[in-house]
């Protein structure tokens, strides 16, 4: 996964619906119109988490971009009701929550809660763009437990050591072992990565 | 407890995405970053209206007004969040942090927030320009901010 957005990377979200929710008017316009400008065709505007459930519950979205703190429903609890109790076509939608102050346990709260990632303001043009891009290549596995629904929180799929507990079939960490063999020499290391012509 | 069960997926906004069209990075930022430019002028009023509202709430000095700080500094955050305005921005996270602290430890400092709140109108008839007085002002306001952990446990 890149860290920068190439500039002459060609994105298309004309075809694709987003979902916006914030409690402050305001904010969703300018939400709005940086999307807009992103060239995306179709958004859903919501001023509170209920009114998006309500949304998600009638037609399918392609993203959600919501507001951590909200009165009544917030959006840590709108992502763990999309996950867990929202219709079957949306638990896997993608989901970027911005947040203004948060705390380190707003951040745990939101990986917690199943959100694909959490932008904390000051938020740019580019850093959303760039986090819709990786969603789009977005290769980590989707996960269902009794505690947690969502994207794998695991970013460098190494996993716990061999013989632990939680450990997946697809983890890259192996046990290498005790060395069964001395060391070899310089000369020997040599000849494996330069071999030469021997004439006999 | 069933064991976890994890799958590969892929949405509908990746295969979208991948269809030919659409624009260049490039264009997009800017005309993103032009459609924001249009909502500056707003945004930067709203925040003096806030700013009048904390100013008020200092005047009562009761409990009532101090758990709404929080409230109205993070509204702000999330305001001006959308644009570049440099120390504008800290001094309003370093309020959300410092009453954060303080409505959750149940010490309150009146004048920590009143120098918050100076600093904010400073800043805001500079218009939001980072200058050696505004790093001054921020060195300042860290200061006050490691104080109130240590400070008794009473409203001021």
């Amino acid at each position: 996964m890149s860290c920068a957005v190439e500039p002459d990377l060609r994105i298309n979200l004309e075809r694709s619906t987003l979902l916006l929710v914030d409690d402050n008017p305001q904010a969703l316009n300018i939400l709005g119109s940086i999307v807009q400008g992103f060239g995306v065709r179709e958004q859903i505007k919501c001023e509170s988490a209920l009114e998006a459930v309500e949304v998600i519950k009638r037609q399918p979205v392609d993203l959600v971009l919501i507001d951590c703190a909200m009165p009544e429903m917030n959006g840590f609890d709108f992502v763990r009701w999309l996950r867990r109790d929202g219709p079957t076509h949306a638990n896997c939608t993608p989901v970027i929550m911005l947040t203004g102050h948060a705390a380190q346990s707003s951040v745990q709260e939101s990986r917690d809660s199943g959100a694909s990632y959490i932008i904390v303001k000051p938020l740019t043009p580019m850093v959303l763009l760039q986090r819709i891009v990786w969603l789009s290549r977005d290769e980590r596995e989707f996960v269902v437990s009794d505690k947690y629904v969502g994207p794998d929180r695991r970013v460098r799929n190494f996993g716990p050591p061999l013989g632990v507990a939680g450990r997946r079939r697809g983890d890259l960490s192996t046990h290498i072992g005790e060395a069964s063999q001395g060391n070899m020499d310089q000369s020997e290391i040599d000849m494996m990565m330069k071999p030469m012509r021997v004439s006999l | 407890m069933s064991p976890p069960r994890t799958f590969r997926t892929t949405t509908p906004l990746a295969d979208k995405m991948r269809r030919p069209g659409g624009r260049r990075v490039s264009s997009a930022l800017a005309a993103a970053g032009a459609a924001l430019a249009t909502h500056r002028v707003e945004a930067m009023a709203q925040a003096r209206k806030t700013l009048a509202q904390l100013e008020s709430m200092t005047l009562c000095r009761d409990e009532d007004h101090a758990r709404l700080v929080y409230e109205r500094a993070a509204a702000l955050v999330d305001l001006i969040g959308f644009f570049q305005t440099g120390p504008l921005f800290d001094v309003a996270y370093s309020l959300c942090e410092v009453s954060d602290r303080m409505r959750t430890s149940g010490v309150w400092h009146w004048p920590a927030v009143e120098v918050h709140l100076q600093a904010l109108a400073l800043i805001l008839s500079d218009d939001c320009r980072r200058t050696t007085a505004s790093d001054e002002l921020l060195a300042g306001l860290r200061a006050v901010a490691d104080r109130i952990p240590n400070l008794p446990r009473a409203l001021s």
